[in-house]
């Protein structure tokens, strides 16, 4: 059949439009908006003031900022070996023919279809929560003293912990599929030639899922710089300095706070841009370490 | 050539749906939305089929007083909280009174992320509610200057001068109306303090004290705190000790050192050394508080909010009283006590700016006021009717309150360091800091 370039036009134009105006605009503004003194997001360009570098000056200067920017990546790296560790774990356990397969796979996925609100508020109320929560309850079994566990000190990593089990399953999911898609004929040969069972995983499945593996770091990187609804529901009436993250961080500057009416909207586009920034270069990062694999199947 | 016919029409078709899709519901739209869908919902206010009847009626014989005014609202509640049925109720009443047609659209919470934008971009709707600092400071060049409308009905009469006085000295003029009126100070359970043999309330630093001992030897946790309100605790102590301005003048450029910050922390730091604070202080929220209703803890600073919540929360009725932050020995600013609101205002391009006003009245005063008082457990925001018994005594409160304290308005004018604040705040109250010097350089190590 012949090409019709003009008719591939048409039909392209009104998704192409709705990617310059709903994507490629607000980026280029916010980009733009970077280097300008702007109190609301939405002021006209006659209020602008240009600014440089000052709201990148600002933000790095700010004691606020770099602890949030400590926490996320408190987050991604500790958080994510974690939970990239369990999930391939629990991944490899249930394709190896356990039984009750299905049972696991939907009980450790579950935490994924509730929602995140509810399941920080059970995490709050009823595994933390100091006079009667689970944990102190189990600590009391054992003769110990009850524990703060959202107090300034722990509050961070409980709030991680949390994250992490409502992550699991859903990682868990992309490595199931990741594992299945290689034929078993591969570990049929494996066992027959007596290679025991984590020499197979070492030699074969995690060299085969590479293509996976980079997938599911790059999602948890965008899943953990966009991190925002945890910080909220683990100090609920104001942000506070163990929990904060950059997008919150950008939130609060951009729209105030309890108390707070002063708005800085340049300095939250520069924290948007250093954000997009962070994802593109971890990205380029795993594309480098892991290169498209070599292997065939 | 048909082919080609037959793609356009189908381009033209697919961009029209797109743009459909992109399109807004009809603000008149009967259907309404569901609340646990979607936290901003449009919906038409319910007006029962009976009531309008009758303004067709009156139509035709002459046409009542707004016939043929649409008003829009949008409101900081969602559709499922008390605030929203009276308002709906009020709504219902304003559309059988005068004909206008009042579409509510329920905003939630974080209505000020869109307000802004939205009053930028002139868009359609009149009347809008938020807390009053940000209507005053924020949104003031796209709010209507109610000071005529105001005088017309004799505003002052039934309201609180110290929020008036205090909106106009932020922007010059009165800007927005108040709905749900916020008191601040130490509620306390009066049972608890009965049993504990304080019979008075205590009125300066030493009393407070002498109090607090007393309870705990009776055996109940004096003070509760929640983690959330640990800054809004401390902020009355460094209020009382140095004035909102100079914790302003700190909060921009440190020096905290060898200021009475170090003093106001001290005093935090002993009550938590003589065990005066609950089990667990600073608590998750709203657990420490909730320990006032299981009668483990006495009292709390907070806003009168507290009382409902806690009531709600733990099923109990407690017998709550307040009493204003403490004086403390020579304290500069020893009587203060938080005050704020969250008002309504209208839109300063509104078609309906009279009409918008009358609905505010009709829903800020008399049975609609007092029912959202009553409804939603809060201070009434007009002065003649009564505040519910959980709430006694705050309506005299804030009558008598000459300059309102902000809520941690000086603490945070450095808006950048918030968070790093309200951190050291909360170690304060865990007793990680061990004497005023240390919690004052932690603060000055921010700068």
């Amino acid at each position: 059949m012949r090409k019709n370039k003009a008719m591939i036009f048409w039909f392209c134009l009104p998704a192409l439009l709705c990617l310059l105006i709903m994507f490629v605009y607000p980026v280029l503004r916010t980009v733009l908006m970077s280097f300008f003194k702007v109190e609301s997001v939405t002021a006209g360009l006659s209020d602008w003031e240009f600014y440089g570098i000052g709201n990148y000056s600002k933000i790095f200067g700010s004691e606020s900022f770099l602890t949030s920017m400590r926490n996320v990546m408190l987050i991604w790296i500790v958080g994510g070996v974690i939970t990239l560790a369990l999930s391939l774990l629990m991944a490899v356990i249930i394709t190896s023919g356990i039984r009750g397969k299905n049972f696991f796979r939907a009980a450790i996925y579950m935490p994924n279809i509730i929602s995140a609100v509810a399941l920080a508020t059970m995490w709050i109320q009823y595994i933390f929560n100091y006079d009667f929560g689970l944990l102190n309850e189990v600590v009391k079994l054992f003769g110990g003293d009850k524990v703060k566990w959202l107090g300034t000190d722990m509050k961070f990593w409980a709030m991680t912990a949390a994250f992490i089990f409502g992550s699991v399953g859903y990682y868990m999911l992309i490595y199931i599929s990741g594992i299945e898609a290689i034929p078993q004929d591969f570990y049929e040969a494996a066992t027959l030639d007596g290679a025991n069972k984590f020499q197979q995983f070492t030699r074969m499945t995690l060299p085969l899922m590479k293509g996976v593996l980079k997938t599911s770091i790059t999602f948890w990187s965008i899943n953990t710089t966009t991190f925002f609804l945890w910080t909220k529901m683990f100090s609920p009436i104001d942000t506070e300095g163990s929990t904060i993250v950059p997008v919150v961080y950008l939130y609060d500057i951009v729209f105030g706070g309890k108390g707070v009416t002063t708005r800085d909207a340049g300095a939250g586009a520069a924290v948007g841009v250093v954000l997009t920034l962070i994802i593109v270069v971890v990205y380029a990062v795993t594309n480098r370490l892991f290169k498209n694999s070599d292997l065939e199947y | 050539m048909k082919k080609k016919i037959f793609s356009l029409l189908l381009v033209s078709a697919l961009s029209l749906s797109v743009l459909a899709g992109c399109g807004s519901e009809p603000a008149n739209s009967s259907q309404p939305a569901d609340d646990s869908q979607s936290g901003a919902q449009s919906e038409q206010s319910e007006q029962p089929e009976q009531s309008q009847e009758p303004a067709d009626d009156s139509q035709s014989a002459g046409g009542k007083q707004y016939e043929g005014v649409e008003l829009t609202m949008w409101s900081m509640w969602t559709s499922a909280e008390p605030q929203a049925q009276v308002i709906q109720e009020a709504a219902a009443a304003f559309e059988e009174q005068t004909g206008a047609k009042i579409t509510i659209e329920w905003k939630g919470r974080d209505i000020n992320t869109v307000l802004s934008a939205s009053l930028e971009a002139g868009d359609k709707f009149d009347i809008y509610e938020d807390d009053y600092k940000r209507i005053a400071q924020i949104y003031a060049d796209y709010t209507l200057d109610l000071t005529d409308m105001a005088k017309a009905v004799n505003y002052d009469s039934f309201s609180y001068p110290c929020l008036n006085n205090q909106v106009i000295e932020w922007v010059g003029h009165l800007n927005s109306i108040v709905e749900q009126p916020q008191v601040g100070g130490i509620f306390y359970d009066k049972d608890a303090f009965a049993n504990a043999g304080v019979s008075a309330e205590p009125k300066t630093w030493a009393e407070f004290l002498d109090a607090c001992q007393k309870i705990k030897d009776s055996g109940v946790g004096p003070i509760a705190q929640d983690d959330a309100y640990c800054d809004f605790a401390f902020y009355h102590q460094l209020v009382r000790h140095l004035g909102e301005e100079k914790i302003g003048e700190l909060s921009m450029n440190g020096g905290w050192t060898g200021s009475a910050a170090e003093t106001a922390a001290q005093e935090i730091i002993d009550l938590v050394n003589n065990g005066y604070f609950a089990d667990g202080v600073p608590d998750a929220f709203p657990s420490s508080e909730n320990k006032i209703g299981f009668g483990q803890a006495a009292m709390i600073v907070c806003a009168n909010y507290v009382t409902a919540e806690v009531n709600n929360n733990t099923g109990t009725e407690v017998n709550w009283g307040l009493f204003n932050y403490p004086a403390v020995d020579g304290g500069v600013e020893n009587s203060a006590a938080y005050a704020g609101a969250n008002s309504l205002a209208i839109t300063s391009y509104s078609q309906n700016p009279q009409a918008a006003f009358d609905f505010i009245m009709l829903l800020t005063t008399g049975e609609f006021d007092q029912k959202m008082a009553d409804t939603a457990k809060q201070i009434p925001a007009d002065t003649r009717n009564t505040a519910p018994a959980v709430l006694n005594g705050t309506v005299e409160t804030l009558l008598a309150a000459d300059a309102p304290m902000s809520w941690c308005g000086g603490l945070y004018e450095n808006a950048d360091l918030k968070s790093e604040i309200k951190d050291r705040c909360m170690k304060l109250f865990e007793g990680k800091f061990a004497t005023g010097a240390d919690f004052c350089k932690s603060m000055d190590e921010l700068y």
